[in-house]
């Protein structure tokens, strides 16, 4: 199933998933907070 | 992933970070780490943590599991690795090994744009995580020693913590050269 989702960069810009499929995209979830 | 960057655009993938803080926390550390790929913020988990299994319903502080899923061109996710806790990771190796299998041509990715850097109240300094993951190897070490006759399965899982840790230790110098 194709996926999408717009989240929000280190800039503070909108970026879609959908706008960097132009490749593979690998997606490493952190805890955060480090 | 950092210092295996290259690696990953070899084989045609793109990283990018994603976690439930905001944009200036996530700045502090891409610019702590010298990170050659951008962190992302999804601070409700809605939008990309939740819907792809990566949230952390135990956690009081809303945050995501680490892990790892890889998205093909055509929008599949193609991998996905959930670590139980902070201390399951995902190998690089078996990234870069799945990405592989996806035959993609080399591609390339500009380093992060940052906007205003503010750093969580826990944040760690730079210079504090050699020391602080000397002490989780060594306190993973005694209480392996303890313990032994509880089976495999719980020393299996304190070597791969340890392993893990390593990895991590022997990183550390990658962040110097980037910031050289």
């Amino acid at each position: 199933m194709a996926i999408n989702f717009t989240v929000t960069d280190a800039a503070g810009k909108s970026w879609t998933l959908s706008d960097h499929l132009d490749s593979a995209v690998v997606l490493t979830f952190q805890r955060g907070d480090f | 992933m950092a210092n295996r960057h290259r690696e990953f655009l070899e084989r045609g993938g793109r990283v990018f970070a994603i976690s439930a803080d905001t944009a200036p926390m996530n700045a502090a550390v891409v610019e702590k780490m010298a990170l050659p790929f951008p962190i992302l913020s999804d601070t409700g988990r809605r939008e990309a943590i939740t819907p792809l299994g990566f949230a952390d319903e135990k956690d009081p502080r809303e945050i995501s599991r680490p892990g790892a899923a890889i998205i093909s061109p055509n929008a599949e996710v193609v991998f996905s690795f959930v670590g139980r806790d902070y201390a399951d990771r995902p190998l690089e190796d078996v990234l870069l090994d799945e990405l592989g299998a996806l035959g993609l041509p080399p591609t390339e990715q500009p380093p992060p744009e940052l906007g205003e850097i503010q750093p969580g109240d826990k944040a760690m300094p730079l210079r504090g995580l050699g020391p602080y993951y000397r002490g989780a190897k060594f306190a993973a070490l005694a209480i392996r020693g303890r313990h032994r006759n509880l089976g495999d399965d719980f020393g299996d899982d304190l070597k791969g913590y340890v392993e893990m840790v390593d990895r991590y230790l022997e990183a550390l110098p990658g962040v110097e050269e980037r910031k050289a």
